[in-house]
């Protein structure tokens, strides 16, 4: 989850995260360099005591600022692309899970041996224990193992929602009628929290996913418990 | 000619045609290049950045003016510096060191920007008293302390952020 005011993204849980991170640093890196130059040329060009304004003939800077910016796209769109592509790698899934948005909460099948399924809803303010995030805890999170490659299936049972988990580097909409796969690899284990990302009535802002990354044994307990309980 | 019968068609077609195709240019050359003509009225300036401008500051017309400019004409080097400056002053309205004068007029700019700000601030002020309700429980010191407490123990963004930055071994922040 982000810490009191934080400027930068979470650090990453998953590798895909890791990439983006990288390119964010890369690309805004060139964003300030050029807004550095502007701002330069602004200031330079309003306090100058130069008054001649007839520059009828400029060949070679025209030439320069065409193929240059040309060139920095070209630096920025290279790697971005290549992350592009690693997202879409055949990633060969050990868990399939589906996460189902509802007005205002989500609902999670494990449906690859067994037939788990519960529902996923925001506890409300004045229900916390004392340290639980206010907007941000659930009462049941989405267990998945760590280290193993998880394919998630978004939908939606109503209108639009996201399902969105920034430290793992996930976002996809929940369409109704419409299954969106994506696929994440939690590298450490923890608890990683989003909130839905599509504007879905009232409690938009109320219905907040958890994901919880734990061993393998972990997951196994966790998963016959809750096939227990439901 | 009410009626366009097919022959009078057929002889106006073709007189458009044999026009489009012609080429002459000594039958185009009245018209092919426009004159240029400034059809503005000469204007005084005191500019920085174009230093001449259209006419002169003040018209050449009393007696004492007239013998100046005839003067002028003559080797510089006889006019005197209040001639030279008499001289100045009828070409020109302001010298470079009068245009480039700084003003006040930032001091009014500032000021009218803090008296928003400030009004700005009164209203917010205004507004936390009146309008917003009161703040969650989970603002109370006591709740953020245990917050973090849980954070830390998360390891909430271990590797540079939150959790990165508490030295485990010794319990306090690094």
């Amino acid at each position: 989850m982000a810490h009191p005011s934080q400027l930068g993204f979470q650090d990453a849980a998953s590798p895909v995260m890791e990439e983006l991170l990288h390119f964010h640093d890369h690309a805004l890196m060139i964003v300030f360099l050029i807004s550095t130059l502007v701002l330069y040329i602004i200031v330079a060009m309003v306090t100058t005591k130069l008054t001649n304004k007839n520059i009828l003939d400029s060949q070679e800077i025209e030439i320069i600022w065409t193929i240059l910016p040309a060139i920095i796209l070209i630096l920025i769109a290279l790697p971005s692309l290549r992350i592009l592509y690693l997202m879409d790698e055949v990633n060969n899934p050990h868990l399939t899970v589906k996460a189902i948005g509802h007005q205002w909460y989500w609902s999670y099948e494990y449906t690859d041996y067994e037939e788990l399924g519960f529902d996923s809803y925001m506890v409300p303010t004045q229900d916390l224990t004392p340290g639980q995030f206010r907007l941000l805890e659930t009462d049941n999170r989405m267990v998945v193992p760590v280290e193993s490659p998880v394919r998630v299936l978004v939908s939606a049972e109503d209108v639009l929602h996201s399902w969105a988990v920034p430290a793992l580097g996930v976002k996809m909409d929940a369409v109704p009628g419409r299954l969106n796969q994506t696929a994440f690899l939690a590298s450490r284990p923890g608890v990683f929290y989003g909130q839905c990302s599509e504007i879905c009535g009232a409690n938009h802002s109320f219905m907040p996913i958890v994901v919880e990354a734990v061993p393998l044994k972990h997951f196994e307990d966790w998963s016959s418990r809750m096939l227990e309980d439901a | 000619m009410l009626r366009l019968t097919a022959g009078r068609v057929g002889s106006l077609l073709t007189r458009r045609a044999t026009a489009a195709l012609s080429t002459s240019s000594a039958r185009m050359a009245s018209h092919e290049v426009s004159e240029t003509v400034d059809m503005s009225q000469p204007l005084y300036w005191d500019r920085l950045d174009t230093p001449l401008p259209d006419r002169p500051f003040k018209d050449i017309v009393s007696a004492a003016d007239k013998s100046l400019k005839q003067k002028e004409k003559g080797p510089w080097s006889q006019l005197t510096k209040e001639e030279k400056i008499a001289l100045y002053r009828l070409m020109f309205c302001q010298t470079y060191a009068e245009m480039k004068k700084p003003s006040s007029e930032w001091k009014t700019v500032m000021g009218g920007i803090f008296i928003f700000l400030g009004f700005t601030g009164l209203v917010v002020w205004w507004q936390s008293i009146y309008v917003y309700p009161p703040r969650p429980r989970t603002f109370d010191p006591e709740w953020q302390a245990k917050q973090v407490k849980r954070m830390l123990d998360m390891r909430v963004n271990p590797v540079e952020g939150f959790a990165g930055k508490w030295d485990y071994e010794k319990g306090q922040w690094k």
